[in-house]
């Protein structure tokens, strides 16, 4: 029986500890999957598409229910996970400070202040989109925005809510390099302050091991620690020698 | 000639065909019936309707005109201005409720158990047409423009909310799952995320309904629910067709205006809201015309 719980983990350190867990829609993508993450980790997957690295992450972040398997992660319901999806997820009609708010209120306590919710929720926006360079943006409708802008908006999201744990799939990519560095300084630095962590889908190998603390693949559809010779044999078989070399 | 020209090619020719076959089955083969009926209506225009009794358009004799133009006394403008008002107030009133019922039936934001039964109430108040409710609601708060008000509003909800809920439905994925992954809750996913990536459409499907309701309050007068449609049915009463022809001609002007102010309200919300357009000259042409009428750029980079 699948269970997706919050807040029981006896191990302050321990944000998301996964057992035995199988995910897929119809059919099984991956199973058997065991893992913990603890505050300040960084993990990185990586792999070839279609083998089921998004669907685990649709999984962990609760928008898909396993197909069997226990995920217990030790962050509030609200706010304490931030997903960044493949597409972004952003709103594209409405301005670049309405979605980083969007973040913002889902991670800002409304009770512990109703006072100052509006003004804490404001604080973060403003941080989060300065940190990622978009001051001169904030009214802007995101549709607007070129796609690397759009990536940094999505990025101001989330640190604007201050999750315990970042799911974020792909979220480099159509950037460049400076954009990136950008980024990944801005979500280093918050991972360290805070103590929460991440985990990353990616399909650029070196970019996911300079960012991860640890990196995994997907093989045979079992999630495991990488080993470059395996990924090297799964690419090939997949786009050829060219892709190798 | 390419496969999908002969594929369109048969389909238009087997629809036709249908067509014609259909018709001859609805006439009972009795095509002799459309004999003469170009020079009916060309006899009855020339008699009957043209041309218009535009003293229509001016003061009524009784009570006094007071104001400054002679057309704000007029039976036209105070009926058009009767439906207008009521097809504005209906309208908004019928956008509200059905904005708020939409969510509950658009299935990627209720349950089975939720959606079915709403759609079933949307559906409902959409089978009755408007003029059916206006009887309904005659015979419940009597003859005026209230009761028009409230039929156009009933059946504003069902027609409405059936759009929008197609349209919420009609949301990319995307925004909802990284709402929810966040953890708000359904009302700020629905107000936050799924109004707003959907609200050109939405207000575009208010400014249509809203001309909708204006052309067919004209209709509404016929059973007593006020505005110009009063008008109409009185004048058709003593078959006075050039009266009525005046008044349908004041409808048309003001379903083109409505139309106009629709077309340049909507084209600041669209894509094409990110071209300039400072002038009423540029709503008809493309964004990229404009753009090249304006010289100027949306601000992308």
């Amino acid at each position: 029986m699948a269970s997706i719980g919050g807040s029981i983990l006896s191990n302050s350190d321990l944000i998301l500890s996964v057992k035995k867990l199988s995910v897929g829609y119809e059919e099984e993508l991956i199973s058997g999957i065991d893992l913990e993450i603890n505050s300040g980790d960084i993990i990185a997957i990586v792999g070839p598409s279609g083998i089921g690295k998004t669907t685990l992450l649709r999984t962990i972040a609760g928008l898909i229910k396993p197909l069997s398997g226990e995920i217990f992660c030790n962050a509030p319901r609200r706010g304490g996970i931030g997903y960044i999806p493949q597409k972004l997820g952003l709103v594209r009609h409405t301005s670049v400070y309405h979605n980083v708010d969007l973040g913002a209120r889902s991670g800002t306590p409304f009770l512990s202040d109703p006072k100052t919710w509006f003004k804490r929720r404001h604080t973060r926006v403003v941080n989060a989109v300065k940190r990622m360079g978009l001051s001169d943006k904030f009214s802007e409708p995101v549709r607007r925005l070129s796609g690397g802008q759009q990536r940094r908006v999505a990025t101001a999201r989330t640190l604007a809510q201050q999750p315990r744990i970042i799911l974020a799939d792909e979220f480099l990519s159509e950037l460049d390099d400076e954009n990136i560095s950008i980024v990944i300084e801005a979500v280093k630095e918050y991972l360290s302050k805070s103590n929460s962590a991440m985990i990353l889908v990616e399909h650029n190998i070196k970019r996911a091991s300079e960012l991860s603390s640890r990196l995994l693949q997907v093989k045979d559809g079992k999630l495991e620690d990488y080993n470059l010779e395996d990924l090297k044999n799964i690419l090939k078989a997949k786009y050829g020698d060219e892709v190798i070399s | 000639m390419n496969r999908s020209l002969k594929r369109i090619i048969l389909i238009t020719a087997v629809l036709t065909i249908l067509c014609i076959l259909v018709l001859h089955d609805l006439l009972q083969g009795n095509w002799g019936i459309i004999q003469g009926s170009w020079e009916n209506l060309s006899k009855f225009w020339n008699e009957s309707l043209w041309p218009p009794e535009w003293s229509m358009l001016e003061a009524r004799k009784y009570p006094e005109c007071e104001a400054s133009f002679e057309f704000f006394c007029s039976k036209a403008y105070i009926g058009m201005l009767e439906t207008l008002k009521m097809a504005f107030v209906a309208t908004i009133l019928g956008f509200v409720i059905a904005i708020t019922l939409s969510p509950f039936a658009a299935k990627n934001l209720a349950s089975v158990w939720v959606y079915i039964p709403v759609r079933i109430l949307l559906a409902a108040t959409r089978s009755l047409p408007s003029i059916i409710w206006a009887i309904l609601f005659v015979v419940v708060v009597g003859l005026g423009p209230l009761a028009g008000v409230l039929a156009m509003t009933c059946y504003t909800v069902g027609y409405l909310g059936k759009l929008q809920y197609e349209e919420m439905e009609g949301v990319q994925n995307s925004p909802l799952e990284a709402a929810r992954a966040m953890g708000l809750s359904q009302p700020e996913i629905v107000t936050n995320v799924v109004i707003p990536e959907s609200s050109n459409n939405l207000l575009s499907q208010l400014l249509f309904m809203f001309e909708y309701n204006v052309r067919h309050g004209t209709v509404l007068g016929l059973v007593g629910a006020g505005g110009i449609g009063y008008y109409l049915n009185y004048y058709m009463g003593f078959f006075l067709y050039r009266h009525v022809m005046a008044f349908l001609i004041v409808i048309l002007v003001v379903v083109i205006i409505i139309d106009l102010i629709s077309m340049y309200i909507r084209s600041f919300v669209t894509e094409d809201g990110d071209v300039k357009r400072p002038s009423w000259s540029t709503i008809f042409l493309s964004p990229s015309q404009a753009e090249k009428y304006h010289h100027s750029k949306p601000d992308d980079e």
